[in-house]
């Protein structure tokens, strides 16, 4: 382990004040002996440093798929005091609500073993990667309805059912959503792109339930062994990263207006409740709403693709859970001996509510939220629930994914798209892509092993084994 | 072409160098498009940038921002610039054409221009830099 980091349990690490100069709280971080041999000594500095900016309580928190990013770890978990603390664009990320979402089918793997016309048809359906534009008209008058409204619009447009917003983190909406702090060009960005995948780690995966190991709270979330569903990965396309790159600029200027010193730029921020903050977590909102509404029409795109080549009802494909793993929310939480409202920002980190949480609707009330943890495109994607545990640990956090080990470079020079494609189609996975480079870069190897992630979260508890998933159709973004 | 793309494990790391402050601009512009587009990119549109800001790093952070924005929703791929700094002003002249999925479809999209790691330095045989584009 990196020297002067502290063990203090079997998966659970801390970073003392001093890492790093003027840490107001320690760091702490969730990760295997095995997973902390490749650990990156920046994702550790990038933890401490966001343990310096001001109003942080507990601890500046990051799950095990940490990586190095930019501002605040891939991975990173941090809540602010509201009166005292900041928000940062640097911890939700240029792709402000990139998420994932699940749905189920009444289809088995022999229905679509071999089903290439199936995976073409959805690559041909689903726009994806760079320039890909929407098929789909959104004018810059409903573009305001997504911004405000979320995944509602798109359900009352006729992209989904009712019953979808039932099972979105936060109904697949933000109330705060203020879609007066959107510049124009971040607006101009969304209009053609909504419904797109975009590139990178983006992805649409058809994939079978290999293994249950929850059954009760499997059954409550309607999965069941041997069933195909379809996962969606993605997020608010260019109009998020716009409103990052708007509002950094403006924060950076906050920042030295309030005088709070930073030991990264990409850490700007400014008090929660100034109003700078205030513009900032408005425009994110609209931002993470438009994301609830993008990944909504996709899924509507797939459900009729499904529907029709495989002869099932667009009604028989309900979704499991849509979250977000790059947002930052206003949340109450158990914090030094009462309930407060508080500012956690989650980048590359999944909310996951425990049983009990009034933003769970009544059926999943006792279960805890779904969490949905993709792997990669050759290895297994799992579904969890949120636990009493997150509450008390991590803010109601847990990890979002496998977390790369491999560089694109030298991911590049180690594996060709095409042989890596080949080797996948031996394995029954059908994988399409905008180019051979795209499968390169978001290679099964480049990835930690995904259970190894998710092991660690079960171990230590801050969400619990439901469901593996298993890839057999893949759309690379 | 003097840039490279460095090892990053998460996003896309370029180390450039150059004589002058601009060609280092231009290296940077050129690894962009490259990241996004691959290598075959040819001219015949343009387009205008001018901003200002507050120190180098700053400004080339605004002009790759800006890069970004044009392409996305102009749609068009640039295959050089002509960019000149005055101070803390750049003007810039970028030549590109319109996308096309047949021979741009061969990069990643960027989502962003990272401060983390950005630097701008300056030693005897000219200017270096490193920056990471999001991914």
């Amino acid at each position: 382990m990196i020297e002067g980091v502290i063990r203090i349990g079997t998966n659970e690490w801390e970073v003392p004040v001093g890492f790093v100069p003027n840490m107001r709280v320690p760091g702490r971080f969730y990760l295997s002996e095995s997973l902390g041999s490749i650990l990156e000594p920046g994702a550790v500095q990038q933890l401490a440093n966001v343990a310096t900016l001001p109003g942080i309580i507990g601890h500046s928190l990051a799950m095990p798929d940490i990586h190095w990013g930019y501002g605040f770890p891939i991975g990173g978990v941090a809540a602010f005091s509201l009166e005292e603390g900041v928000i940062s664009p640097g911890g939700v990320g240029f792709d402000i609500n990139c998420g994932v979402r699940l749905f189920t089918t009444p289809l088995e793997a022999k229905d679509i073993t071999g089903r290439r016309d199936l995976v073409d048809a959805l690559f041909s359906a689903v726009p994806t990667g760079v320039g890909a534009k929407s098929p789909l008209k959104v004018s810059p008058k409903t573009l305001d309805e997504m911004m405000t409204k979320g995944a509602r619009w798109a359900v009352e447009s006729g992209y989904g059912l009712p019953r979808d917003l039932e099972r979105c983190e936060d109904r697949g909406c933000m109330k705060q959503a203020d879609s007066s702090q959107v510049s124009a060009k971040a607006k101009q960005r969304g209009v053609p792109q909504g419904g797109t995948l975009g590139s990178g780690n983006h992805f649409l995966e058809l994939q079978v339930v290999r293994e249950i190991y929850d059954p009760d709270a499997a059954r409550a979330f309607g999965i069941s062994a041997g069933q195909v569903c379809c996962m969606i990965h993605c997020g608010s396309r260019g109009l998020g990263h716009q409103v990052c790159t708007d509002h950094l600029k403006t924060l950076e200027q906050a920042t030295k207006r309030y005088h709070i010193a930073l030991p990264d730029r990409q850490l700007a921020c400014a008090p929660i409740l100034s109003p700078e903050g205030k513009a900032y977590f408005g425009a994110m909102a609209a931002s993470a709403n438009y994301a609830w509404a993008n990944r909504q029409m996709i899924m509507h795109t797939a459900r009729n693709v499904i529907s029709r080549l495989c002869g099932i009802d667009y009604n028989d494909m309900p979704l499991v859970y849509d979250v977000a793993h790059n947002v930052a929310k206003r949340e109450e939480h158990q914090y030094g001996g009462k309930r407060s409202e508080v500012c956690v920002h989650r980048k590359g980190a999944t909310r996951a509510f425990g049983p009990g949480s009034p933003d769970l609707p009544p059926d999943l009330g006792r279960t805890g939220q779904p969490v949905i943890i993709p792997g990669s495109m050759g290895t297994s994607s799992f579904v969890l629930h949120g636990t009493h545990a997150a509450m008390e640990k991590t803010f109601g956090s847990t990890c979002h994914g496998a977390g790369r080990i491999m560089s694109r470079t030298q991911a590049k020079k180690k594996l060709s798209g095409k042989e890596i494609a080949a080797g996948l189609l031996k394995e029954g996975i059908i994988v399409r892509a905008p180019n051979e480079n795209a499968i390169a870069d978001e290679a099964p190897d480049v990835y930690k092993p995904s259970d190894e992630v998710v092991n660690v979260v079960h171990e230590v508890g801050i969400s619990k084994l439901v469901a593996r998933l298993v890839p057999v159709g893949v759309i690379k973004g | 072409m003097s840039f490279v793309e460095v090892s990053h494990t998460a996003d896309v790391k370029i180390h450039a160098t150059a004589p002058t402050m601009e060609a280092l601009f231009a290296e940077a512009f050129a690894a962009l498009m490259q990241v996004m587009y691959g290598p075959d990119r040819k001219g015949g549109i343009q387009r205008t940038v001018t901003l200002e800001a507050a120190d180098p790093e700053s400004l080339l952070h605004d002009f790759l921002s800006e890069v970004l924005f044009i392409s996305d929703v102009d749609g068009l791929v640039f295959s050089s610039a002509r960019i000149a700094i005055s101070g803390s002003r750049l003007e810039a002249v970028l030549d590109g054409e319109p996308f096309d999925r047949a021979r741009h479809l061969l990069g990643t999209e960027v989502k962003g221009i990272s401060y983390s790691g950005l630097a701008i330095g300056r030693d005897a045989n000219g200017y270096m830099l490193d920056i990471v584009f999001d991914v």
